[in-house]
């Protein structure tokens, strides 16, 4: 084996300033994680949207299923993303805030929980996970990278819940450790290079050059974490091996079960980001408990004032809450350092159709939920003249102990 | 060598600031004294830009006001800050090290690859700006974010590049008819059941209702060269298709050759049960004939997830015609094409705006042939001996040749793994930074500073004239930043208020090419910079001239054309992409306009607006202009003092609306006159007509006489444009002890009249571009 200056000085026992995983999870930190969920179809507006603002607004009817935990989420009205048009296109930008998805040209960009990875994805074994339920195969996704890849999604339970708790084989991590030592030395050999340019250097320019050297230096920190992770064992659970739903048809059973590896993931600390694509649209008549649903999801939430039709989206919106409400009860059950994981957790539900019948982008339906938010109110804003979307999620980054200026066309904070 | 300069300027001028507390200082004092300068406790250092400000309005006699100060006493002061300052700047560099930025980084990488199809800059970071470009090493940060992105690009690249070598070249022809997304459209569904929005199967100009209702097979070997299928509608989400059967297997150069024609739908005229209205415009799918219209036709790489890349555009004929172009693709894209000049109806929509009773127009489509990848060399070798491949990859990429230690360190990497070595190569200092070591610039450093300015990428010896071969590769950059062209789709046009360009991507992006195109002319043909403020001649298509009102042009290729006499459309002022940057979408600002085209065109910025000071609230609904709405600019003095500079080009241009058409009336929301019509998107207007357009100024009736009155002073105009061009070149914007140098570069442009090319030609010549 080639010795290497890093491996001498690992062998001699020096600290390298690179802290090991103990001493980092040592450090007095509160874990924050989100979860944040797109219903591409949304909801009947009548049933989300309280009239009265403020703090003792009356619980619309999906609202109610969720009554036990009033004090732990805010629900929002008159919130949509700047220039965010393009009827079913701006799917995939209710995490990026991209505009004018339709338009020729249209590319999107970073999204809000890959914001979040790139800074704290190292301090879980995965930066973040990417579900869906009913999506078409690696055409649509919430979460883009800042590379411009969109990451498509994962919507077979069974597969994820292997991925969290199974063993890799010793082929796959040893590849993955080869990767990531690379990236290692590749940091390491222009470190030094950087170094060695800097005695010709006037100072304003050293400077500029000590920059590179710390943003290199930091990304050989996290490449080394990573690879702790690999030699880490995965964690246990009691848990059971979820049975893969046979058919796009029971699409509320998917939604469940993705529910629960999203809280399994989260209560394992196996990552902290979890974006979850509900492709409603892409959905055919699905199974509802006790309800007759007649035709396909999108064509009933084209509704033209129908009554049946109506009644039909009713109940489906109404199931949406009832798992959000069991959800919610879930996360809030596991305790966590005299926390519970919903205090810790944002779960964000919205869509980015505010109302599917019209294929309208304004006026969308936001909820927000735990994160160790101040809750409890309705937080309405100008439904003529909407409030940037991106300021809540400005917030959240702000929450998650991220710095940033801004997200995408933010114009500051909203909680 | 500081001290007696120090000394030096003591003993030659007097402290400044006893002279500024003399002339200014009853009104410049305490907190809030006017323009944030209280000489009570004045000592800022001659780093802060308020010195020059304080200079520049004391030389130009904007202060004191009223014409105080005596000639000596200016002389004095302006001495006594001119002196110091000018030894306080000689001492630093102009320029601080800097990285490549995003936009070079991918043209460096293309070339050096020579794979000039990689998509880059996109997955970078955005750069940070100082002087509004972006090429300054202050701003030009690094994280471990951008390192990553780095590592992870090039590698990508790397590997992209030997897909493609390995990729066989190959030619295929996808016939419209067994595209499944075509056949999809065909059939009413859940998703689409309407006719506009569906595809209409022809066999040359004649409808198949038999293939249509699915009684006969959709395609057979006897016709196949016939069959076609037909929209009467622009791609657009809700109308979405494309040659789905073509995925690019490698990133790299392709030919694409497309067989269409226009053609001619009837429409159902009379009532027709379709719901309660009947549905005249509506396309009947049984009846078509030979097409009465030249249409458009786009080209766009779709990628996974809906992004769309422009590609090209080419015009169809009624008589079936085959059209060739070269694209670049990335593995994965497909290809989309869209009758752009064709309507896209949005819910809700009640006609359009191309029917008529005799028809609508469509576009059939009747293949599509794709030969590549072009073959795809690879400037990296995998096999040879590691140190050889490693040191001549290098001498490629770095910009001087590498050392022996530089070459061993990759080497190293590249023993182990060696696409990580070339990866390695291409995330180190020696690639992301430029080099240059104070006072005059070694020949390598400056041979890097001029490839840069010119063409964007790392020096291949080429001289001046040979770098700007091609001039886009300077303009697109420049004017990227500049004239802030990549914002250029940030707004669409109100739906409300402008229902007949909204969703209209063809002007877009057929402004954007007018400015490009006519900026790469002027450097081209050496023309003087004053075309920048007023010209004879733009650049147009068929669409652009019916947006601007002028005729005898048509076809979508661009070129260039000779404005009528009194044409308002010569010069950047009036180009409609430069109006739809400076509007918002639903309404212009004059002072938006005014204060923009003041900086960055005429080259004199306004200072921003006092603070408390509320934003304007446009009034949409049409009851006040927004010159009523703007009055007190003129009737208070303090506000007089910048708006009248600021204002007045905003109102000359207030005859142009959101996307640059002439207007004689505002639109609005409610006050005025209904306009019959209906919009690209299927709606009727609801628009009115309001209030008239009053887009006079002091010494102007309107933007003709404001062009003449700001072309008094050309060197004014030059001088801009050589700052920007120093700025851009260096990375460092024009100090106060640079403008002597400046003025140097304009006094021999002069005879040229100040052409864009001999400007750009004294700057490279220019200390300010020879030295750090």
């Amino acid at each position: 084996m080639k010795i290497t200056r890093r491996t001498l000085l690992r062998g001699a026992g020096v600290a390298l300033g690179l802290p090991h995983l103990e001493a980092f999870a040592q450090a007095k930190e509160t874990p924050r994680r989100m979860l944040a969920i797109c219903n591409n179809l949304g909801v009947l507006p009548g049933g989300f949207f309280p009239t009265k603002a403020g703090r003792d607004y009356e619980l619309p009817a999906y609202l109610k299923e969720i009554a036990a935990f009033r004090n732990d989420f805010t629900v929002f009205s008159g919130l949509s993303h700047p220039d965010v048009d393009g009827s079913h296109a701006s799917e995939v930008c209710f995490l990026t805030a991209a505009p004018h998805p339709a338009n020729g040209g249209f590319r999107n960009s970073i999204s809000l929980d890959q914001v979040m990875a790139e800074q704290i994805g190292v301090k879980t074994r995965f930066p973040s996970l990417t579900f869906g339920v009913n999506v078409n195969r690696g055409q649509r996704s919430l979460t883009w990278t800042g590379g411009g890849v969109m990451i498509p999604c994962e919507d077979s339970p069974s597969a994820i819940y292997k991925r969290l708790f199974l063993q890799g084989s010793a082929e796959e991590i040893e590849r993955q450790m080869s990767r990531l030592k690379l990236g290692e030395s590749i940091m390491d050999s222009v470190a030094e290079h950087a170094r060695g340019l800097k005695k010709d250097l006037g100072a304003r320019d050293v400077e500029r050059l000590d920059q590179y050297m710390t943003g290199v230096r930091e990304l050989e920190r996290r490449l080394v974490l990573a690879r702790e992770w690999e030699k880490k064992p995965k964690p246990k659970t009691t848990a059971p091996e979820p049975k893969d739903p046979a058919d796009s048809r029971l699409y509320m059973e998917k939604v469940r079960l993705m529910y629960d590896m999203a809280r399994l993931a989260f209560e394992t600390d196996s990552t902290r980001l979890i974006t979850l694509f509900l492709d409603s649209s892409n959905s055919p008549a699905i199974d509802v408990e006790g309800v007759q649903i007649t035709d396909g999801y999108h064509n009933l939430s084209h509704h033209g004032r129908n009554e049946s039709k109506l009644a039909q989206l009713t109940a489906i919106d109404t199931w949406h809450f009832k798992l959000l409400n069991e959800l919610f009860a879930k996360l809030k059950a596991v305790k966590e350092d005299g926390e519970t994981l919903l205090d810790r957790s944002m779960v964000l539900y919205g869509s980015n159709f505010g109302d599917a019948n019209k294929h309208t982008t304004d006026n969308l339906p936001v909820l927000l939920a735990g994160g160790g938010f101040k809750h409890g109110q309705h937080l309405a804003f100008d439904k003529q003249k909407n409030h940037p979307l991106p300021n809540l999620f400005l917030s959240m980054l702000h929450k998650m102990g991220i710095d940033a200026p801004k997200f995408a066309s933010s114009t500051g904070t909203l909680l | 060598m500081r001290l007696f300069f120090l000394i030096a300027g003591v003993s030659l001028a007097a402290d400044p600031r006893q002279l500024l507390q003399t002339h200014c200082g009853s009104c410049h004092q305490g907190a809030k004294a006017p323009g944030g300068i209280d000489l009570s406790a004045f000592d800022a250092p001659w780093s802060d830009q308020r010195w020059v400000r304080i200079h520049d309005a004391v030389r130009d006699g904007v202060m004191p006001p009223n014409g105080r100060l005596q000639s000596g006493d200016r002389i004095a002061l302006l001495r006594a800050i001119a002196e110091p300052l000018t030894a306080f700047e000689s001492m630093s560099d102009r320029s601080v090290l800097r990285r490549l930025n995003r936009y070079e980084y991918e043209s460096t990488l293309r070339d050096v690859l020579q794979a000039p199809w990689l998509q880059l800059k996109d997955g970078l970071p955005e750069d940070g700006l100082v002087a509004r470009f972006n090429k300054s090493g202050n701003a030009l940060d690094i994280s471990h974010v951008q390192m990553a992105r780095y590592m992870e690009t090039a590698e990508q690249a790397l590997r992209a590049v030997l897909k493609a070598s390995r990729t066989p070249v190959a030619s295929t022809r996808y016939y419209a008819r067994d595209q499944r997304t075509f056949l999809t459209r065909m059939r009413y569904s859940s998703f689409n059941n309407h006719p506009e929005r569906a595809t209409i199967p022809v066999l040359g100009f004649d409808a198949q209702p038999e293939v249509l209702n699915e009684k006969v097979p959709l395609t057979n070997a006897a016709d196949r060269e016939r069959e076609a299928f037909v929209t009467t509608a622009s791609t657009y989400t809700g109308n979405n298709y494309h040659f789905d059967k073509f995925i690019a297997p490698a990133g790299g150069r392709y030919k694409l050759r497309f067989n269409a024609y226009s053609i001619w739908v009837h429409t159902i005229w009379g009532p027709v049960n379709h719901k309660t209205r009947p549905a005249w415009w509506r396309p009947d799918r049984e009846r078509t004939s030979k097409g009465r219209t030249v249409e458009p036709v786009s080209l766009y790489a779709l990628a996974r997830g809906g992004e769309k890349r422009f590609l090209g555009s080419f015009d169809v004929s009624p008589e079936p015609g085959v059209q060739e172009l070269e694209v670049t693709l990335l593995e994965g894209e497909s290809i989309q094409p869209d009758a752009a000049r064709l309507f896209r109806s949005r819910p809700g929509f009640r006609g359009n705006p191309e029917s008529t009773k005799e028809g609508t127009p469509g576009v059939a489509y009747r293949w599509m042939e794709v030969e590549g990848p072009a073959k795809q060399p690879v400037q990296f070798d995998m096999t040879g001996d590691v140190a050889v491949t490693v040191r001549a990859f290098m001498t490629r990429v770095y910009r001087r040749p590498p050392t022996a230690a530089e070459v061993a360190r990759y080497s190293a990497i590249a023993r182990n793994d060696r696409l990580a070595g070339f990866t390695a190569v291409l995330c180190s200092p020696g690639f992301l930074y430029l080099e240059e070591t104070p006072g005059r610039l070694k020949p390598e450093a400056l041979a890097a500073r001029l490839s840069y300015f010119l063409a964007n990428t790392r020096p291949t010896g080429a001289s001046f004239d040979k770098l700007l071969e091609d001039p886009s590769r300077f303009v697109n950059p420049f004017l990227d930043y500049w004239l802030d062209l990549r914002k250029l789709g940030d707004t669409t046009p109100d739906v409300t208020l402008y229902p007949d360009y909204y969703l209209d991507d063809l002007l877009t992006e057929s402004s954007l090419f007018e400015t490009q195109l006519f900026v790469q002319e002027l450097i081209k043909r050496d023309l003087p910079v004053r075309n920048l403020i007023d010209s004879r001649f733009t650049f147009l298509n068929v669409h652009l001239a019916r947006h601007y009102g002028i005729a005898g042009v048509e076809g979508v290729n661009m070129r260039r054309v000779d404005l009528p006499e009194g044409s308002v459309r010569g010069g950047l002022l009036t180009q409609a992409s430069v109006l739809k940057l400076t509007a918002n979408g639903t309404t212009t600002s004059p002072v938006l306009r005014g204060a923009w085209i003041m900086e960055r065109i005429v080259g004199d910025p306004s200072p921003p607006p006092p603070s408390g000071v509320p934003a304007v609230e446009p009034d949409t609904r049409g009851s006040t202009t927004i010159r009523q709405q703007l009055d007190k600019h003129r009737s208070i003095a303090s506000c007089a003092a910048c708006h009248r500079k600021i204002d007045p080009p905003g109102f000359a241009l207030e005859n142009f609306d959101v996307f640059g058409a002439w207007r004689e009336r505002y639109r609005s929301t409610d006050d005025g006159e209904a306009m019959k019509g209906i919009g690209k998107n299927g709606h009727d207007f609801t628009f009115k007509l309001g209030l008239p357009v009053d887009a006079s100024g002091d010494g102007f009736r309107d933007i003709s006489g404001f062009k003449k009155l700001l072309l008094q002073d050309e060197r004014k105009i030059a001088r801009n444009v050589v700052n920007q061009l120093v700025t851009y070149a260096t990375g460092a914007p024009v100090r106060f002890s640079d403008r002597p140098a400046v003025e140097a570069i304009l006094d021999r442009a002069k005879s040229s009249n100040y052409g864009f090319r001999t400007l750009m030609r004294e700057v490279v010549q220019s200390p300010l571009f020879t030295h750090k």
